[in-house]
């Protein structure tokens, strides 16, 4: 049973089961086969103590996230890293050099992943990753749909909220209904559009009751800024900005604003045996280079958001340990597709065509990172489309004679970008020193990311280069950048009943096949349709001494920190 | 005097109500949405308008300022947008860390500066008024952030005689506390030692040259009394002058020492405000830096007339 359960975890069952015969009999199969209880694919000792799932929601339609069967099926939550060499010791503080001074500690508004980092120690969430990026329970003991339109979450039992109060199904429909109040303004709510109802049942259980299908609610629920809070303490007239209060592994102790966060175990936490700190102390150091410093010196036992500048010196020290991923951080190259004289698509194709994008990777990130010459989808995903790598391969006669028949042999233009991130402004530098051998000359017109995001906005520029991560590792990602309702494509006037026709079938299919070719369509679409090309990717990371253990840099869910709970000191 | 210093703090609230005024209105020209500061940029358009509607800044101009200014003059600096705290709280938080670090970096720079400008003034055009005026261009032409990395990179992470960013507040460390201290304050008099030793070796070689020194000589008055009662004395004026500029100009200028050693003082404040239009922030610390700059200039010039009684404040 646990072999079947593992199988399925690591995708081998899975993709062969799933791609036999209907989504639904399938996901019935293998409940049927793995049997109801069943426990994360975790190898730490505090993996083994994990409540068993009981009570299974077998799902009885053919709906759930194609990326993850176990979203599917029956999951029970549980560490969520891999024991790392070594056995776990508990004890120390660890202390963590922050890039930013998180603005607040508001729990469903999104304000930075340095906030994020901080608030997932102290809150949970529904749903969470495995080190394979598969979500897996957190706060809940099992989840999947009873039909296309309900999905159902069984919380833990006896879960306690740092002030020694129960969690209970109502703590939950309360976040959740919090989240969709537009007074919140909440960063998810977007995602929970589609959510009619959330009801507390009995057993302990949740319901989720949809307008419509949406396959992708499980990556909502499991996202950073879906943190589960206390209805009682949020409406005592606690104040969520200033203090936090959840049932994550750590307890808030204090705030000294732009000095230090201080955290301390919970020793009721629901997970057996973690966390194995005694506690973390995030110090805010907004400088790159002090940030380092403070590492190589032995200031701090970890980074994040290690500058590419230093990531060689990083990764050669003996006593450092590098984790990141080239997976998530990408940028972009977009054009407001109805201004001209960038609504003709062999302008936009000259500027594809323009780019050597390696070299803009050795350029702008010094080799770190990895150059987009397909489609976005990543590998490894479902709809990674291999036969579009390589689509936009440099070439810039092919560019010039683009430009030649749209009769502009020379293309200037001003493309607008952003000052404020590194990670955005140095591709833009890369592009605007490649494009100009394909003629076409780029006047660079770099604004603060306020200002920036007003100006994309009002469409002042026909050409202007971003940057951003997907926010889960599902393909319908993608309807926040081609979806005509999405942030990104709305910015760039971009509507493609096609493509919007496929996005809806996508979020509505189980069958990883099919959703594989259903995205690769949109991919291949956008790629014909460029309203905009896609640049490099990024490598993002954290650093830590060499005797900070267990932890596990995630490429899922826009790099949750969630494994920080079973990191420990080897000391 | 009475009727000097009453003047002069009448000018000081027409200063600060206009300062008040003027960033009030620069900041809502400055293009950049707070409410999108607040929400991120996955926010919906309907997120951003309701959280400008719950900020009070969909309201017309003239009565944002107004109710603004309302709390103003009851003390209520108001609460920031991003962090929910009361701005006055983070403000007394971090005024003490700023004066710390620009008090006693001034108080170095004026310890160093003023001996060393005296040395080149006495020994001008000479190896030692020439090594010490080369050490004052270098030292104001080298911005702050590579005096700091630099200093940061030999004595925290080659050398490990310091720590590097990070900071113990002197309730909780006092010994810890002073060691952090002094890279930063070093960053920050690297310059002002240079204004002030250039400032010092002009007004000193202009001085040495009036008759009156010449005459005190004749007397067969000893150098060491020369130097300091009758040249340096009318030698200082400048240097205070210069010295109060330097203050004022640090009370919103140390954001690149503030930044590189993790030092939470008033500017990295500002700064984090102005970039996320955080505006009762951005007002809040602007007004009190105007007002510290304006005391800090009546104490300038109160200064002049202690130090010269000719000068008489009617």
């Amino acid at each position: 049973m646990n072999d079947c359960m593992e199988s399925l975890r690591d995708g081998r069952l899975r993709r062969r089961s799933l791609l036999i015969g209907a989504a639904a009999t399938t996901a019935a199969a293998i409940l049927s086969a793995c049997g109801s209880n069943s426990s994360s694919a975790t190898n730490t000792p505090a993996a083994k103590t994990t409540p068993q799932a009981s009570g299974a929601i077998a799902p009885t339609a053919a709906l759930a996230p194609a990326s993850t069967a176990s979203a599917a099926s029956v999951v029970s939550g549980g560490p969520t890293a891999n024991a790392s060499a070594g056995t776990p010791k508990k004890g120390g503080t660890l202390r963590y050099g922050l890039s930013t001074d998180p603005s607040n500690f508001e729990p469903h508004v999104s304000t930075g992943a340095a906030s994020s980092d901080v608030k997932i120690m102290v809150y949970s969430t529904l749903i969470t990753y495995d080190t394979q990026g598969q979500l897996v329970g957190d706060l809940a003991e099992s989840f999947g749909w009873p039909d296309p339109k309900t999905f159902e979450v069984k919380l833990r039992q006896g879960v306690q909220f740092h002030n020694g109060d129960t969690l209970t199904p109502d703590d939950v429909v309360f976040t959740f209904q919090r989240i969709k109040d537009p007074k919140t303004a909440a960063s998810n709510a977007p995602y929970l559009a589609d959510v009619d109802t959330i009801e507390a049942g009995d057993n302990n259980v949740v319901r989720f009751r949809l307008k419509q299908p949406n396959a992708t609610l499980p990556y909502g629920i499991a996202d950073a800024s879906s943190l589960i809070v206390s209805k009682k303490w949020i409406t005592s007239g606690a104040d969520p900005k200033t203090t936090m209060m959840g049932t994550g592994p750590f307890k808030f102790v204090e705030r000294k604003p732009g000095v230090s966060i201080t955290l301390t175990r919970n020793p009721n936490y629901f997970l057996p045996n973690l966390p194995y700190l005694d506690g973390i102390t995030f110090q805010p150091m907004a400088d790159d280079n002090a940030r380092v410093t403070a590492l190589r010196s032995g200031s701090v036992d970890f980074i994040d958001y290690v500058p590419y500048t230093q990531m060689d010196i990083i990764q050669k020290s003996p006593d450092l340990v590098f984790k990141s991923d080239k997976v998530l951080g990408f940028g972009w190259l977009a054009f407001i597709v109805d201004k001209k004289p960038v609504d003709d698509v062999r302008i936009r194709q000259a500027f594809a065509y323009g780019m050597d994008r390696q070299k803009m990777v050795d350029v702008a990130f010094s080799g770190h990172g990895a150059p987009i010459t397909g489609g976005i989808i990543p590998q490894g995903w479902v709809g990674y489309s291999p036969d579009l790598e390589g689509t936009y391969k440099p070439n810039y006669d092919k560019s010039k004679q683009l430009l030649q028949a749209a009769g502009m042999p020379t293309f200037n233009t001003d493309v607008l970008t952003t000052s404020s991130y590194s990670v955005i402004q140095r591709p833009a530098l890369a592009a605007q020193a490649e494009l100009k051998n394909a003629n076409i000359n780029v006047n660079l017109v770099q604004q603060e990311w306020l200002p920036f995001n007003d100006t994309v906005k009002a469409g002042t520029y026909a050409v202007h280069i971003w940057g951003s991560a997907p926010a889960f590792n599902d393909p319908d990602f993608l309807t926040r950048y081609v979806g005509s309702t999405g942030f990104f494509a709305k910015q760039i006037h971009f509507k493609d009943d096609q493509i919007d026709q496929w996005l809806l079938q996508g979020r509505q299919t189980l069958d990883p096949a099919l959703r594989g070719e259903i995205y690769h369509n949109v991919e291949k679409r956008v790629l014909d349709l460029v309203p905009w090309t896609y640049l490099i990717r990024r490598e993002q990371g954290e650093a830590m001494q060499k005797y900070v253990k267990g932890y596990t840099h995630l490429a899922a869910g826009s790099w949750t920190q969630i494994t920080l709970r079973e990191t420990w000191l080897d000391k | 005097m009475g009727r000097y210093l009453a003047r002069r703090i009448i000018y000081l609230v027409v200063q600060v109500f206009c300062v008040a005024t003027i960033v009030f209105l620069l900041l809502r020209l400055v293009p950049g949405d707070p409410a999108r500061a607040v929400l991120g940029e996955n926010a919906t358009g309907e997120q951003v308008a309701t959280v400008r509607h719950q900020l009070g800044l969909d309201r017309p101009l003239l009565i944002q300022y107004g109710r603004w200014m309302g709390h103003i003059v009851r003390g209520d600096f108001g609460a920031s947008i991003l962090s929910g705290r009361p701005v006055l709280t983070d403000v007394r938080q971090r005024i003490g860390n700023t004066i710390e670090l620009i008090v006693l970096s001034t108080f170095i720079s004026l310890l160093v500066g003023i001996p060393l400008g005296i040395i080149a003034a006495l020994r001008a055009n000479r190896t030692e008024d020439y090594t010490l005026s080369s050490a004052a261009m270098l030292g104001l032409s080298l911005p702050s952030f590579v005096v700091g990395s630099v200093l940061l990179l030999i004595f925290a992470l080659k050398l490990h005689w310091l720590p590097p960013s990070q900071f113990v507040s002197w309730q909780e460390n006092p010994g810890q506390h002073i060691t952090l201290l002094v890279l930063p304050v070093v960053t920050l008099a690297a310059s002002t030692t240079a204004v002030i030793l250039r400032m010092t070796r002009s007004a000193m070689l202009e001085v040495i040259r009036q008759d009156y020194i010449r005459t005190a000589r004749a007397k067969g008055l000893g150098e060491r009394v020369i130097l300091l009662r009758h040249a340096l004395r009318n030698a200082v004026n400048p240097v205070v002058s210069v010295t109060g500029l330097e203050l004022a100009s640090l009370l919103g200028g140390t954001v690149i020492v503030e930044t590189i050693y993790g030092w939470p003082g008033l500017s990295s404040l500002l700064l984090s405000g102005v970039r996320s239009r955080d505006y009762p922030v951005v007002q809040g610390v602007v007004l009190v830096i105007a007002v510290l700059t304006i005391l800090i200039n009546l104490l300038v010039d109160l200064a002049y007339g202690v130090l010269d009684p000719r000068i008489r404040h009617e």
